[in-house]
C-alpha cells in the first residue's frame, strides 16, 4: 500500500521538490518621481506632514525626502506653513518631515486644505472635511468552553449620511501594530445598529484598545486601493489597481482622524 | 430597426428562391451508422466522386443527395471508420441507401482522417471550424494524464489557453466567457474544474467536438467569439459495454448498452479525483505536528447520462444529463470553510423526420451553474452564493428544398434566473445579521433563417439572418445578426472561402482576473449594461496536395468588438448591491493570420499550426483612454502535433507548443506608506499602463506512449505521458520581492521573481474496455 501511495504521489513530490521560482531581470520604464503626501489631522495634536517622493521600483531603499518642499495648510481663513524638520512623533510614532507647533482643533464640518510645492515646480493640493466622531456604544465579550472570548463592538450608523469606517483592535498598547483592522462602508448597514465581531481570540485579563474611525470616502478609497495595489504584486489572479489618492498633482492622503476609542480588560462576568 | 429587419428578410428570401430550374433528378437518402453500436455518425461524408458531389450527415446520421438519372457510385466515410462504397442505379424513382461503417482496427488509425474527410473539409461551405473526436484527444499527451478535449483544442490555430495548464479557451481575441458551450444542445456555463485546470467533459462520455471560430451559422447566438458544440456518446445498440481508466489523479467508468434492441440505449459515465484521499492520509500522519499546516480537501466529480429511444423510424428521442461539482473544504475545531461549485444540465431532444427532405429537432433543456462559499468562524456564519439557471426551448428545422438549396430555420426562447452575490452573515446568537445580493429574471429569444445555396459546381454560399432579443426589468434589447459565407473551388484541390458574422451577447461574466475562477458571476444586460456585439470577417485559402495526404489552410480574420466590459480599478465584485456601477464599457479588436498544415495519411500523422495575431481593448477610463493589449494577446503561437504508429501495439505521440508571453502589468515605481499607526512603512506599488509588460515566451514538449495490452477480455492499454518533457520553466507570473537584512530586518533592495507552475510531470493511465 505504501509503495502504491508513493508511486501515485511521485509526480506531486516532483512538483513540490522543484524550485519553481527564479530571479529575472526586468527593465522598467523611466519613472519621473512624484510627490507623496501623508498628512493626518488629529484633534489636540500639532500639524505634521510627511512629504516624500516616489521611486523607481529597483532604486535603493533610502527615504526619498524632499527638503525643498513647502507645505501650507489652510483653514478658517488661516494659512499655516509647516516647517521642514524631519523627526518622529513619540505619541503617534509617525515619521514626519514637516510640522507646525500649532495644535489642531477639529470641528465637524470644518474644511482644511493642503498645498505642497517644491523647487522642481511640482504642486500637490487636497482638502479634507472634518467628520463627527461616531461613538462606540458598547463593547461586549463572551467566553466559550475553552476559556476564549470573542468581542462585539457596537455603534449606531447614521441613516441620513453615506458613511465609511475604519475599525482597529490593538492588544495592550497602541505602540504595537493593530491586531486586527479593516475599512468598510455602511452600504449593507445604513441606519442600523452595527456590531463588529472577532474570533474567539482573547483570554481573561487581556487589555484591548478598540478604535472606531469615522472616515471620509476619499480616505476609504485610498486605503482600499493601497491594499489592492499591494495584493496585486504576487497574485496572478488580481487585476492591478492604481492608487486612488485624495490629493491632486501627486500621490497620497490628506484627511482628518475622527475616532472614538475604548479600552477594555477582558474579565469573567460576576455571577 | 423594423425597416432594417423588413429589408433584410426580403433580401434573404429573394436570394433564397433565386435557384435554377432542375433537370430530371432523383433523390437518394439514407443513414450512416457505426457497425457494432449502430450509433448514427454525425458529419459523415457521403460523396459521388465521379460527379464531384457530396454532402454530410446531420445529427441523426441522415443524408440526402439529389442526383441525375443513371448509375452512380456513392462513398461514405467518417473519422476513425473504414470508408464504404456502394453503387446505385437511379432510373425511375427516389431511392434509399444506408451505410454501416466499420471502426478501424487500431487506435492510431482511428484518428487518421481518411482522404475523403480532407476532401470534404476542402469543399464544405463552412470555414474556421475545428473538429476533434474523443479518440483523438485520448492519444495526445496530457497534464497528469487527464485527457481533456478542450486543452487539445488549444493546439489548433486561433485558439489559445489563458495560461499554462488552463482549460480556458481564448478564440480569436475573445475571452472565455465569450464562448457558447453546448453539450447535446444545452448550454454549459462554466466548462472547467479545479480553477480552470481541467474541463468538465469526461472523454469517455463525449463523442466529438466542433469549435466554430468564425463564420457562425445562424442557428447559434448569444456569445461573441466561438461556438463549442459537443456531442455526448450514444449507448451501444448491440451489447453492454464497459470502459474506463485509472489515472494519477482521477478514475473514470462508463457503462452503456441496449435497453430494447434497436429501440433504446443507455449510457452512464462518471469520474472522480482522489487526491483528497492522499492529502487526508498526509494530514493524519502529521496530526499533532505544530509545524505542519493541514492540506485542505479538494476533489471533483462529474456524471453524464444519456438515454436514446427510437419509438418510430421517423423519431429519435434522447434525454441527456450532466451533473458535476468541485469541493474545496477545510475545517478544524473553530474554523469551517467549504467552497463548492458546478454545473447541472438536463436536455430532452426530439428529432422528427417529416419526410426525407424535412427534419426538425426540438429540445427542452434546463441548465444551471452555482457556486457557494460557506464559512464558519466560531459563532459567525458567512455564506456567499451566486447562481444562474436557464430553461430553454428551441426548434431547428432542416429543409432540403432541392439539390441546390437547404433551408435552415428555427427559434429558441430562454428564461434566465440570476442570483448575483447573495451574501448572508450572521452569528449563532442572532446578534449579528445582514445580507445582500440581487435577483434578476430575464428572457432571451432568437429566430433565424439561413440558406445553403449551391450556385454551381464551383460556388456555394450560405446566407442567413438571426433576430435576437433580451428582456430584463422592463428593458428590451433586439438586434439583427446577419451571417454569410461563401466557398469557391478554384480546382479540385484548391478552394477559397470567406465569411461574415455578427454576434450579440446579452449576459456577461463578471470576472476581474485573467483566469476563469469559479467565483466569476454571470450578470444580465440591464438598462445600464448594454449587450456586447461583435462583427467578424474572415477569408481563407485551402489547398490539398500530395495525393490527398496533406491539406494546407490559411485564414485571415478581423474582429470588431463593441461594448466590451471591464471594471474600474478597485472594483468590489463580491459583495456589492450596485454591481453595475463597477462596470466600464469599451471596445476591442482582434486580427490575425492562421496557417494550418495537416498530414493525415501514413504511419506518421499530425498537424502544424501557426497563428500571428493582435488583440487589444480600449476603455476611456483605463490607461487614460489609450488602447492596451489583453492578457492573452499572443503575437506568435505555434503548435506541432505528431502521432506515429510504431507497430500494432505501440504508438508514440508528441506535442510541441510555443507562444509569445502573456501581456501583464507590473509596477514601475513604488512609494512608502506608514499609515496612522506609524509602523515601519510598507511598500506600495505604483502601476502604470495596463498590460504593458510581457512574460517570457512559453514553450513545451509533451510526449506520450500508448501501449496496447492483450487482456483476456476486451481491450486495454497503458498510456504514459511526460508533460513538459524537457522541464522548461514556463513563466506563470512575475512579482517583485522585497529583500530584507537578516539582522535588523530593514529593506535592503528589491528584485523580480518569475514563478512557474509545472516542471516535467510523468504520469501513467490504465484504460480498459470490454
Amino acid at each position: 500500500m505504501k509503495r502504491t501511495l508513493f508511486l501515485y504521489l511521485l509526480p506531486l513530490f516532483v512538483l513540490a521538490g522543484c524550485n519553481m521560482e527564479k530571479e529575472i531581470e526586468v527593465v522598467l520604464p523611466e519613472h519621473e518621481p512624484q510627490l507623496v503626501v501623508e498628512c493626518y489631522l488629529e484633534d489636540g495634536l500639532r500639524f505634521e506632514a510627511t512629504i516624500l517622493e516616489s521611486s523607481s521600483y529597483f532604486d535603493a531603499p533610502t527615504p526619498p525626502v524632499v527638503p525643498s518642499a513647502e507645505v501650507y495648510i489652510t483653514f478658517g481663513g488661516q494659512r499655516l506653513k509647516l516647517k521642514y524638520s524631519p523627526g518622529i512623533n513619540n505619541v503617534t510614532r509617525r515619521y514626519y518631515t514637516h510640522y507646525n507647533h500649532q495644535l489642531v482643533k477639529l470641528r465637524p464640518g470644518d474644511v482644511y486644505s493642503i498645498e505642497v510645492v517644491d523647487a522642481n515646480g511640482r504642486k500637490v493640493t487636497g482638502y479634507t472635511t472634518v467628520l463627527p466622531r461616531v461613538p462606540i456604544e458598547s463593547v461586549e465579550w463572551k467566553f466559550n468552553d475553552k476559556d476564549k472570548a470573542y468581542i462585539l463592538t457596537t455603534y449606531q450608523d447614521d441613516a441620513a449620511t453615506r458613511d465609511f469606517y475604519r475599525y482597529m483592535t490593538h492588544r495592550d498598547s497602541l505602540q504595537r501594530g493593530a491586531y486586527r483592522e479593516f475599512a468598510t462602508s455602511d452600504e449593507l448597514t445604513n441606519g442600523k445598529r452595527t456590531s463588529y465581531g472577532s474570533g474567539y481570540d482573547f483570554e481573561e485579563g487581556d487589555t484591548l484598545i478598540l478604535s472606531l474611525y469615522h472616515i471620509e470616502e476619499q480616505y476609504y478609497n485610498f486605503l482600499r486601493s493601497v491594499d489592492d495595489a499591494k495584493n496585486a504584486n504576487g497574485n496572478p489572479f488580481a487585476q492591478p489597481a492604481k492608487v486612488t489618492s485624495s490629493v491632486q498633482g501627486g500621490i497620497g492622503i490628506f484627511t482628518n482622524l475622527a475616532y472614538d476609542r475604548d479600552t477594555v480588560i477582558i474579565s469573567r462576568p460576576i455571577n | 430597426m423594423p425597416r432594417l429587419a423588413y429589408f433584410s428578410f426580403v433580401l434573404l428570401f429573394c436570394l433564397l428562391f433565386a435557384g435554377n430550374v432542375l433537370a430530371q433528378t432523383y433523390r437518394i437518402t439514407g443513414y450512416v451508422r457505426a457497425t457494432g453500436t449502430n450509433e448514427p455518425l454525425i458529419g459523415a461524408t457521403v460523396a459521388v466522386p465521379a460527379l464531384s458531389l457530396g454532402t454530410s450527415t446531420n445529427a441523426s446520421g441522415f443524408y440526402s443527395l439529389q442526383l441525375p438519372a443513371g448509375s452512380h457510385q456513392l462513398q461514405a466515410s467518417y473519422l476513425g471508420y473504414q470508408a464504404s462504397a456502394n453503387t446505385i442505379n437511379l432510373q425511375t424513382e427516389d431511392q434509399t441507401l444506408h451505410f454501416n461503417l466499420q471502426p478501424t482496427d487500431n487506435q492510431l488509425k482511428e484518428v487518421v482522417v481518411e482522404a475523403n474527410s480532407l476532401v470534404q473539409k476542402l469543399n464544405e461551405n463552412r470555414m474556421s471550424v475545428e473538429q476533434l473526436t474523443s479518440r483523438e484527444a485520448k492519444l495526445l499527451p496530457a497534464l497528469f494524464g487527464e485527457v481533456d478535449l478542450i486543452k487539445t483544442l488549444q493546439l489548433k490555430p486561433g485558439v489559445q489557453s489563458g495560461g499554462e495548464g488552463s482549460s480556458g479557451l481564448y478564440v480569436r481575441g475573445g475571452g472565455p466567457d465569450q464562448n457558447l458551450v453546448l453539450f447535446d444542445n444545452a448550454l454549459i456555463y462554466n466548462p472547467s474544474h479545479l480553477f480552470g485546470f481541467f474541463s468538465v467533459f469526461n472523454p469517455d462520455a463525449v463523442r466529438n467536438v466542433e469549435l466554430y471560430k468564425g463564420g457562425f451559422p445562424a442557428q447559434f447566438g448569444g456569445r461573441l467569439s466561438s461556438v463549442l458544440d459537443i456531442n455526448m456518446n450514444q449507448g451501444n445498440n448491440e451489447k453492454i459495454g464497459v470502459n474506463g481508466g485509472i489515472g494519477l489523479i482521477s478514475s473514470r467508468l462508463s457503462i452503456d448498452g441496449p435497453i430494447v434492441k434497436d429501440k433504446a440505449t443507455f449510457l452512464i459515465s462518471g469520474r472522480r479525483t482522489y487526491v483528497d484521499t492522499f492529502t487526508r492520509m498526509l494530514n493524519k500522519v502529521n496530526e499533532g505536528n505544530k509545524d505542519y499546516s493541514p492540506i485542505p480537501d479538494y476533489y471533483f466529480y462529474d456524471f453524464n447520462a444519456r438515454l436514446d429511444y427510437k419509438p418510430t423510424p421517423k423519431d429519435n428521442i434522447s434525454l441527456s444529463g450532466y451533473f458535476g461539482r468541485d469541493f474545496f473544504i477545510f475545517s478544524d475545531s473553530d474554523f469551517k470553510f467549504s467552497f463548492d461549485w458546478g454545473n447541472t444540465m438536463g436536455v430532452l431532444n426530439w428529432r422528427h423526420t417529416f419526410n426525407p427532405s424535412l427534419f426538425v429537432n426540438t429540445s427542452l433543456s434546463a441548465t444551471g451553474y452555482k457556486y457557494s462559499i460557506n464559512n464558519k468562524i466560531d459563532v459567525f456564519n458567512f455564506s456567499l452564493t451566486s447562481d444562474i439557471s436557464d430553461q430553454t426551448i428551441k426548434s431547428d428545422f432542416n429543409w432540403l428544398i432541392n439539390d441546390k438549396h437547404t433551408l435552415l430555420f428555427g427559434a429558441q426562447a430562454t428564461k434566465h434566473a440570476f442570483t448575483v452575490g447573495r451574501l448572508n452573515f450572521d452569528s449563532d446568537d442572532d446578534r449579528l445579521s445582514f445580507n445582500s445580493g440581487n435577483d434578476y429574471n430575464a428572457s432571451q429569444f432568437g429566430v433565424y433563417v439561413s440558406n445553403d445555396f449551391k450556385v454551381n459546381a464551383q460556388l456555394a454560399v450560405n446566407y442567413g439572418l438571426r433576430l435576437s432579443g433580451f428582456h430584463n426589468s422592463g428593458k428590451l434589447y433586439t438586434a439583427l445578426e446577419p451571417r454569410a459565407s461563401a466557398k469557391y473551388s478554384l480546382s479540385e484541390t484548391a478552394t477559397i472561402k470567406a465569411s461574415f458574422a455578427s454576434m450579440m451577447q446579452y449576459i456577461h461574466l463578471v470576472a476581474n482576473s485573467g483566469a476563469s475562477l469559479p467565483t466569476d458571476i454571470w450578470f444580465p444586460s440591464t438598462k445600464r449594461v448594454k449587450p456586447q456585439r461583435s462583427q467578424q470577417v474572415a477569408a481563407g485559402f485551402s489547398k490539398l496536395f500530395g495525393d490527398g495526404k496533406y491539406l494546407v489552410t490559411n485564414e485571415v480574420y478581423y474582429k470588431w468588438m463593441h461594448r466590451q466590459i471591464d471594471f474600474r480599478d478597485g472594483a468590489n465584485l463580491f459583495v456589492n448591491d450596485s454591481l453595475e456601477n463597477e462596470f466600464l464599457f469599451g471596445k476591442g479588436e482582434s486580427y490575425g493570420n492562421e496557417i494550418y498544415f495537416e498530414k493525415i495519411k501514413g504511419r506518421t500523422t499530425g498537424w502544424l499550426g501557426y497563428t500571428l495575431s493582435w488583440t487589444d481593448r480600449q476603455f476611456d477610463e483605463i490607461n487614460d483612454g489609450r488602447s492596451f493589449p489583453t492578457r492573452y494577446d499572443r503575437r506568435h503561437d505555434i503548435s506541432l502535433v505528431v502521432l506515429h504508429q510504431l507497430n500494432k501495439r505501440l504508438s508514440l505521440t508528441g506535442a510541441f507548443t510555443y507562444g509569445t508571453g502573456n501581456a501583464f502589468s507590473l509596477p514601475a515605481a513604488r512609494f512608502a506608506f506608514q499609515d496612522v499607526e506609524g509602523e515601519d512603512p510598507t511598500v506600495v506599488p505604483i502601476y502604470t499602463d495596463r498590460n504593458s509588460f510581457r512574460l517570457a515566451a512559453s514553450h513545451r514538449l509533451d510526449l506520450g506512449v500508448v501501449w496496447k495490452l492483450k487482456p483476456r477480455r476486451g481491450e486495454a492499454d497503458l498510456t504514459f505521458n511526460a508533460y513538459n518533457a524537457y522541464n522548461h520553466r514556463n513563466p506563470y507570473f512575475v512579482y517583485f520581492e522585497q529583500l530584507k537584512d537578516e539582522q535588523d530586518k530593514k529593506t535592503i533592495g528589491f528584485r523580480a521573481k518569475q514563478v512557474s507552475l509545472f516542471p516535467v510531470i510523468p504520469s501513467v493511465t490504465y484504460n480498459f474496455k470490454f
